[in-house]
């Protein structure tokens, strides 16, 4: 029972740290301008696809293929924002880039319906079949080990970007106070736009490792997203933190439920526990002022 | 000049559409509607099944059939209830077809049904295996595929007395089809002697199986693994029940069962993984039958690519409709009739006969394939 116990923390930390990636593109996005981006799945979804066409009809590495969707969600963050959000936002209205979100989603899904066509495709990873055997009878995959190193550097890296190096601090500082930032010479715009494309190039990385995983159709972004608004929720709306401890908590959660419960409880119980956090931790897990969020 | 040239234009345009509708005219008409999953994660049922619907319609309508042409108007049913129902009632308020065909998951079919009923108009579903689609059922609903307890029966048995299982662990989606099919397996293979180990249901958003292949693998050994699934889940889950070691695929001893639920190619998708998969499929194209193996040429000259039992089942509905127009049926209710009368229909995937419930009670569309170490298939001799 103990090795099947490590087992499934195992399988939990990868799916966690999947959710990580995913998740901290949406705190971000929301911790600079408290803004839902709805769009966010799809992005995941085109990194995907990226790196499912740079492995399969080029004949590229699969590693390298996360650096592709990374390029690609980056790049794409940067065309939709500076396309759709950012005119939008000029005119003044909160509310115009949200419903510009959906539309935007509603657009890249039927593109890629349009493209790609609705039938899944078998995206295998090479490393997905060569299993390593731990000691107590448990084993990781070379492909959930690629993940979980490629999750941790990334996460390493972000946190440092924004705890020591000055871009990251004016992003915390235009996330604190957009206009008396732009006072102190920092350009709101520019850094709003590097956020879309941090937060965009992580989803394009996180969909680059969820493709093999993922049934690989044009909607596969959306069943992660609905788990990585919960876990934004559950770690504090905009607290990088939180939504580390948060990825790997309902990770883990959902593992030990399919274990000891019932695979077809996991909604319940990650949504429960948002729920019980939204009751008795309405801030989430880690809680800070709003100021202090990215 | 440009003058002229406009009026030529014009005339030749007039022209044409008078003689387009002289044409319509001259052909009484058999409006079907189809409700498939043109959306989500069920729409590779839809694009293969207009297929097979595409390629018979051209086939019929080269002749007709007594003086009748066929068209058909699809709309996306998306694999669920609501939007199956708003599909459904799109269609039959803006189309007003004569019969309805659709749709591949229980779901949707159910939900369906109620519609056909009160509209009357005669509803031929191929893809749905829930038994409460034809028992209880209504007058208007007809099934030419199994249902779950032909299919739950018949595999459980061969399991326990072919395979030798002993121990089976169930795997199924959270739905009526998927809770129904399951649930046929485990009563028949326990009264047989045999031992449900587990019964494990999910949702259809669960991507990651390795936990559920995780529990598997806990519970000793298990000697076959009925699983009912949509194709993208299917896949998932036959990769990580051979990473965990509990199928032949990944050097166990668990045999993975299926019944009509995935398309042809998805052992070529899940590789060595599906290797020893038994399943059912309801076209066999082995089959020598001079029907089937004009129907895989027709299809590969149009499509270019092997017909599956999708492809296979949508033409047999249109070849289906197609008798029934030539024994008489014109209207809804002359087609709703014919249907129920229908004894003896030869189809590609197998031979018609409704009960009084509508269902089909021939067994022959039931094919037993095994997947080989190359990925082909063999048929196994099992009915």
């Amino acid at each position: 029972m103990l090795a099947v116990a490590v087992q499934q923390a195992i399988n939990g930390v990868v799916f966690g740290s999947l959710y990580v990636l995913v998740a901290l593109g949406l705190t971000l996005i929301y911790g600079v301008l408290v803004q839902i981006n709805f769009a966010h799945a799809d992005i995941v979804t085109i990194g995907a696809f990226a790196a499912y066409f740079f492995t399969y009809t080029l004949g590229g590495n699969y590693v390298a293929s996360i650096g592709v969707a990374l390029l690609i969600g980056a790049a794409l963050g940067w065309l939709i924002n500076a396309s759709i959000f950012a005119p939008l936002r000029e005119r003044g209205s909160e509310l115009l880039p949200l419903i510009a979100t959906i539309g935007v989603s509603v657009l890249l899904q039927n593109a890629m319906l349009l493209w790609f066509g609705p039938i899944p495709y078998s995206f295998d990873s090479p490393y997905s079949n060569q299993v390593i055997r731990l000691p107590g009878g448990t084993f990781i995959t070379l492909q959930n080990l690629i993940i979980i190193a490629v999750s941790t550097v990334t996460i390493a890296l972000l946190y440092g970007f924004m705890r020591f190096t000055f871009m990251g601090k004016a992003l915390r500082a235009v996330a604190q106070d957009r206009e008396t930032a732009g006072l102190m010479g920092i350009n709101p715009n520019a850094l709003i736009m590097l956020t879309f494309v941090i937060a965009s190039a992580l989803a394009g990385m996180g969909g680059a490792m969820l493709g093999p995983i993922l049934v690989l159709t044009p909607f596969a972004g959306t069943s992660v997203i609905v788990k990585a608004f919960a876990i934004v929720i559950i770690g504090g709306f905009g607290n990088v933190a939180g939504t580390i401890i948060a990825g790997l908590l309902v990770g883990l959660i959902e593992s030990y439920t399919t274990q000891f419960i019932n695979p077809g409880l996991t909604d319940i119980v990650v949504f429960t526990l948002l729920l019980a956090v939204l009751a008795l931790r309405p801030t989430g897990l880690i809680a800070e002022k709003r100021e202090e969020n990215v | 000049m440009r003058k002229t040239s406009l009026c030529i234009a014009v005339a030749a345009i007039f022209g044409l559409s008078v003689a387009t509708s002289c044409a319509y005219a001259q052909d009484k008409l058999i409006k079907i509607g189809g409700l498939f999953p043109m959306s989500g994660p069920g729409s590779y049922f839809g694009v293969q099944d207009k297929q097979g619907i595409e390629l018979a319609l051209a086939e019929m309508n080269k002749t007709g059939v007594n003086g009748y042409k066929f068209e058909i108007q699809y709309e996306d049913s998306a694999c669920g209830p609501l939007p199956a129902t708003q599909a459904g009632k799109r269609l039959l308020d803006q189309y007003k077809p004569q019969i309805v065909l659709g749709e591949e998951c229980s779901d949707a079919t159910l939900a369906i049904m109620p519609l056909m009923d009160e509209a009357k108009v005669p509803f031929l579903n191929a893809g749905s295996s829930s038994i409460k689609v034809t028992d209880p059922g209504n007058p208007w609903t007809f099934r030419i595929m199994p249902n779950e307890v032909m299919q739950g029966v018949d595999i459980a048995t061969n399991a326990y007395k072919r395979l030798n299982a002993r121990s089976a662990v169930l795997l199924y989606e959270n739905t009526n089809a998927g809770i129904g099919n399951a649930k046929v397996f485990g009563d028949t293979f326990k009264s047989l002697g045999g031992q449900v180990l587990a019964d494990i249901g999910f949702g259809r958003d669960v991507n990651d199986f390795t936990a559920i292949a995780t529990r598997i693998a806990g519970l000793g050994k298990v000697d076959v693994i009925p699983t009912y699934t949509l194709e993208g889940q299917g896949l998932r889950i036959t990769q990580a029940l051979a990473q965990a070691g509990v199928t032949k695929g990944g050097g166990g001893g668990a045999i993975q069962l299926g019944t009509i639920w995935l398309p042809f190619g998805f052992e070529q998708k899940a590789g060595k993984a599906a290797l020893g998969y038994v399943r059912i499929v309801q076209f066999d194209p082995t089959d020598k039958r001079e029907l089937v193996q004009n129907f895989i040429r027709s299809f590969k000259a149009k499509y270019n690519q092997e017909p599956t039992h999708l492809n296979a089942h949508a033409y047999d509905q249109i070849l289906l409709i197609a008798d029934v127009v030539r024994r008489g049926g014109k209207d809804p209710q002359s087609i709703r009739d014919t249907l129920a009368a229908t004894k003896d229909f030869h189809g590609v995937t197998g031979s018609v006969e409704f009960d009084k419930h509508n269902q089909n009670i021939r067994m022959d569309t039931i094919h037993y394939m095994e997947t080989l170490p190359d990925l082909s298939w063999q048929a196994l001799a099992w009915n």
